[in-house]
């Protein structure tokens, strides 16, 4: 197992999906002067960034080695869905509106990997709809993860306080929960 | 006449095994009770400092270390994590050998659990670990080589020098650390480094030249009894001796392995000279185109010439250790080395 060129069919799905979650051109702005390359995972495949200086030493055969990451981890493709990785939101975040901004307890809940309720939205694009992805920001605009929502935003102000707007999909508060 | 008994040394060829007298080994038994160690422990003690420093030892190894904090300046500038940190009423103090190492009092509040920790602004990390990534000094483009790298503080500590320019190849062969490693690389916003599992004793095979390699090797933890008590009935000198062997093969390896002209750094958190100068002074035997250097920042106190009375090279007083009871520190050693040019 060694990181590869990426496939150019799998790199196209991972594309279409980064850029229909996020808008269109985000991928190739998160790319810059970047290099993709894969590295099978699991039961899918691990994309990375790398410089293209890095390309001659990834040629070589990493016996007896294992390549475990390299780069920029940007996510995992896996039965045909791509996964955003932790690491690379705060670089999508950049480039997307589709964010979801949340008070200080709200903050506190979601990087414990509870989802967000209606009690906790400060602000939100209301032309947001149900499933799209949106970043979770505390009120000083800080990433801590992503989530999907579960319900329009035109239609929160509808809900009660306890019913769920979002549904948590990754935080930053696992790189703890990892280790513990 | 007092009557001496060997105590075996695990790098003892004959000539180099530890000599007690009769009164020291009681009065070191009498201390390993006391203080709850394995009596072997203690008689290394009491033959390498003197029966006075090696109870200074065994006090401070009861007291708590502090906590210390690495500010990581890939995620946030020093000045906005002090300033944050202060609100929340951590309070700091600089180490003044080191950039970004401070020691920190974060009172009731658990380290792990702060915003500014889960997004990578700080790392929790003993000084001496950050004064070994600092003793290497990598410079930035560079290939760097991080032996065993899990759970990845010395690696986040390198590529924050290097400002996440050059290659960091950062090998653990345990896939549980791994994960730490992994997790700890991406939290601190490193994006310089190839994570490779597997055993570092087969890095030629990997057909590198690196500039610099840091070898933070596996030790007996010698070192870290105030951090973890039981340190002091779990090893055996069998143990140490096994230690030694590995630590051997990894350096002869690390040093195949690095471009002519390249430093390298050895370290463990152990303040056994079994693991220490005994295992330096062999290296430079077997391997002449090494010599130690000066470490260019100011910490600890010299390395042992002559632990137990053996004479070692002389340059070994290049080398640098902490204590527990001179420095208030998890036990370690730190030796910087370098490989000539023209090897």
């Amino acid at each position: 197992m060694k990181p590869e060129h990426v496939d150019m069919v799998q790199w196209d799905m991972v594309r279409n999906q980064i850029d229909s979650d996020f808008g269109a051109g985000v991928t190739k702005r998160i790319l810059g002067s970047l290099t993709p390359v894969s590295l099978p995972r699991g039961k899918g495949i691990s994309f990375y960034l790398v410089p293209p200086n890095w390309l001659q030493i990834l040629d070589r055969d990493f016996k007896p080695f294992t390549p475990l990451s390299l780069g920029i981890w940007l996510g995992d493709l896996v039965e045909g869905k791509f996964r955003l990785s932790l690491p690379v939101l705060e670089r999508v975040q950049e480039f997307t509106s589709n964010l979801l901004i949340v008070s200080r307890q709200g903050a506190e809940s979601f990087t414990y990997g509870r989802s967000i309720l209606k009690e906790s939205v400060n602000k939100i694009d209301p032309s947001l709809l149900r499933g799209q992805k949106v970043f979770i920001l505390n009120e000083s605009n800080e990433c801590l993860g992503l989530a999907a929502l579960s319900v329009d935003a035109y239609k929160i102000n509808r809900l009660a306080k306890d019913r769920l707007v979002a549904k948590n999909l990754v935080d930053i508060g696992w790189y703890i929960r990892r280790l513990s | 006449m007092e009557r001496r008994h060997w105590c075996l040394n695990p790098r003892a060829n004959g000539s180099d095994r530890i000599l007690i007298g009769k009164e020291q080994r009681k009065r070191a038994k009498e201390l390993a009770k006391q203080y709850g160690y394995l009596p072997y422990m203690i008689e290394r003690y009491v033959v390498l400092w003197g029966e006075q420093e090696a109870i200074q030892f065994l006090k401070a190894c009861e007291r708590p270390i502090k906590k210390s904090i690495r500010l990581n300046t890939l995620r946030a500038t020093v000045e906005e994590t002090l300033s944050r940190l202060k609100a929340k009423g951590v309070r700091l103090k600089k180490v003044p050998w080191l950039e970004t190492g401070y020691i920190a009092d974060f009172r009731r509040i658990s380290p792990g659990s702060l915003l500014e920790h889960m997004r990578g602004f700080y790392y929790v990390q003993g000084v001496p670990s950050m004064t070994v990534a600092e003793a290497l000094s990598p410079q930035p483009d560079s290939l760097v080589v991080d032996m065993a790298a899990a759970p990845g503080g010395k690696t986040t500590h390198m590529a924050q020098m290097m400002n996440n320019s050059g290659v960091v190849v950062s090998i653990e062969q345990d896939r549980l650390r791994t994960a730490s490693l992994e997790s700890n690389i991406h939290r601190c916003g490193v994006t310089s480094s190839i994570v490779l599992r597997g055993d570092s004793r087969k890095l030629d095979q990997l057909g590198i030249a690196p500039d610099y390699i840091l070898l933070d090797a596996p030790c007996s933890g010698e070192g870290l009894i105030a951090l973890d008590p039981s340190r002091k009935r779990s090893k055996s000198m069998a143990d140490i001796r096994f230690c030694a062997t590995k630590q051997d093969a990894l350096l002869d390896v690390a040093i195949s392995s690095l471009a002519p002209g390249g430093t390298l750094v050895y370290s463990t958190c152990s303040i056994a000279p079994e693991e220490n100068e005994f295992v330096i002074d062999d290296l430079l035997k077997r391997r002449p185109e090494m010599k130690i250097v000066p470490i260019n920042i100011e910490f600890g106190i010299p390395a042992y010439p002559n632990p137990y009375g053996v004479e070692l090279h002389e340059s070994l007083t290049l080398a640098r250790r902490f204590l527990p009871h001179k420095h208030d520190l998890e036990g370690f050693f730190i030796c910087r080395i370098e490989k000539e040019e023209s090897s």
